[in-house]
């Protein structure tokens, strides 16, 4: 009988030990649950069939929302998934109390739900790039800001799941928290049509920021120098700040009070 | 600094929420887990149990005292610990989208084992718990037995070198149950260290080289299932079913406990004799057998009750 165990059995934690291993779990999880799948689109295709009937010229803008607000709601998975997790299974305890990193955790599960969801995001994506002949430049522009957007909403939804005890309430204020954020700021329409007043709440808000620059981009919204810089420092930042609090707040939620 | 798997030392748990007042958890807890020893701690719902479980799992702050996970200190430096430890956490769940075989892979993959032995391990484990027939069925397809088999295997497969269970085998039928307590002989005979709670005092019994009851957040007994029998006067039981009426006369034996008409006497072996010839003298048919842990917990954590 040993007395010490194998050191190699024991290797030390290192930061986002597990992320990888984590991301493939969740998209097995994700991949079982196809009518979860199935309605990732339904909020999207809705805004943009009312678009379409309301004014066709505006179904460019339209998709490019559609594109980012599918990054946007992704959040919303992570917040959910991540408090199921907790609250009805009490697995996170399995693979916390364990070698497993806490931030491969959160960013496993948050990448895995977008590998399991890249594709109809990536419809959407395309849709918009052929539809509003987006120029490879312009192109990559909406990559980038969507995973951004992506990376913002993710790490949100994780710090909010932190703070449920009841996935009952969660339901509703997650859907209020996504889709509050994500629809009635200019995101599926130009900002030019949201309140003047207003305009700088939406720069300062990644969803709408993003479309912002985009639209800007094509020639749709005039955006000042100051407002362009508003928006991407601001959108930059805020991703930035919120995905590092996520990280801390992972680590720091491992153990309870 | 200590070699043992696990060490603690006054170890207290205070819950502190808005409106209510305190809840003392873990009043000053002090027990050590000797390499290769299974360990059940044993005790009341809200005795504190699986609190210290939590804690000693890095998974829960101690509100003081000292908790130490093969010399690593779990309070202020639990990623130390963690590469150590596994946890079957009490009322978990496997992913219901996933199935056994996928569960156990992912899980150990996750804990950074490299692909042929995350493999080798988890056709061991489903082996071992009698999963085969439905390794990759989704886990919401089994019954609840039959999950907790997973979670329990998802575990076991670890091999880690110290093992938390908080109640693993609740909701299994007795076979899965002895399929579980030999896995976990096994696991201590090649070298793991095993700290389990039960409610089945005869799993407690069967499956720990030593025991801690707890009640109130604070240590009442440690040893041996032996130990703990002997603690309450004797590790016989003599029921006399018609013998409450006489009660007065049988005291002086051992512990009595008077249930209706029934009386039932706690006895040391050497005294049994003198004890079934006054029952014989007095016309009262008596049935002799052996003090169960139960029993003795009952009584070990009854009188406490009684005395606060």
């Amino acid at each position: 009988m040993r007395t010490d165990p194998p050191q190699a059995l024991v290797r030390p934690t290192r930061p986002f030990r597990g992320t990888a291993a984590f991301l493939w779990t969740e998209v097995l999880v994700q991949a079982h649950e196809s009518l979860a799948m199935a309605t990732a689109m339904v909020t999207q295709t809705v805004l943009l069939v009312f678009v379409y009937i309301l004014n066709p010229g505006l179904i460019g803008v339209a998709l490019i929302g559609a594109t980012l607000f599918s990054s946007f709601a992704l959040g919303q998975r992570v917040l959910n998934e991540a408090a199921y997790i907790r609250i009805d299974h009490k697995a996170n305890d399995l693979y916390l109390a364990g070698p497993m990193s806490p931030e491969g955790y959160f960013l496993g599960m948050a990448t895995g739900i977008l590998v399991v969801y890249i594709a109809p995001i990536a419809l959407l994506g395309t849709l918009a790039v052929v539809v509003g002949h987006l120029n490879v430049v312009t192109s990559l522009l909406l990559v980038g800001l969507a995973g951004l957007v992506w990376l913002f909403a993710a790490s949100i939804g994780y710090i909010f799941s932190t703070f449920f005890r009841d996935n009952r309430a969660i339901w509703a204020y997650a859907s209020l928290f996504f889709n509050v954020f994500g629809v009635l700021p200019p995101v599926f329409y130009p900002f030019g049509y949201f309140p003047p007043a207003l305009q700088p709440v939406a720069l300062l808000m990644p969803p709408s920021a993003a479309a912002a620059l985009l639209q800007s981009r094509i020639g749709v919204t005039a955006l000042s120098t100051g407002q362009v810089e508003l928006a991407a420092v601001g959108l930059v930042v805020e991703t930035l700040v919120v995905f590092v609090l996520a990280v801390f707040w992972a680590r720091r939620t491992v153990r309870g009070p | 600094m200590s070699d043992d798997p696990l060490r603690s030392v006054d170890l207290r748990k205070t819950y502190f929420t808005k409106g209510t007042p305190p809840v003392e958890a873990l009043a000053g807890v002090t027990m050590s887990v000797r390499s290769g020893e299974r360990v059940a701690l044993l005790g009341r719902n809200g005795a504190g149990k699986t609190t210290f479980l939590k804690i000693a799992s890095t998974l829960l702050r101690p509100t003081s005292g000292q908790i130490e996970v093969f010399g690593h200190d779990v309070s202020t430096h639990p990623d130390r610990a963690r590469p150590y430890i596994a946890v079957v956490p009490q009322e978990g769940k496997p992913f219901f989208h996933l199935g056994p075989r996928e569960m156990i892979y992912t899980y150990l993959r996750a804990r950074g084992l490299s692909r042929e032995t995350s493999k080798a391990r988890t056709e061991e484990a489903i082996e071992r718990m009698n999963l085969t027939e439905f390794a990759d069925r989704l886990c919401i397809t089994l019954s609840g037995g039959q999950r907790q088999r997973t979670m329990v295997a998802t575990v076991i497969a670890t091999q880690a070198p110290l093992l938390f269970l908080d109640e693993p085998t609740i909701g299994m039928d007795p076979f899965a149950r002895r399929e579980v307590w030999a896995s976990l002989r096994d696991l201590t005979t090649k070298g793991s260290t095993i700290l389990l709670t039960t409610h089945y005092l005869d799993e407690a019994e069967a499956l720990s080289h030593r025991l801690y009851i707890v009640e109130r957040g604070r240590v009442l007994v440690s040893g041996t299932a032996d130990d703990l029998k002997r603690s309450v006067g004797g590790t016989l039981k003599v029921s006399l079913p018609e013998g409450a009426p006489q009660a007065e006369t049988f005291r002086s034996f051992g512990e009595t406990v008077v249930d209706g008409p029934s009386l039932t006497i706690i006895v040391h072996p050497e005294r049994l004799g003198e004890l079934m010839e006054l029952a014989l003298a007095r016309s009262l048919t008596a049935t002799v057998g052996p003090v169960t842990l139960e029993e003795a917990f009952l009584r070990v954590v009854g009188r406490n009750i009684d005395e606060d």
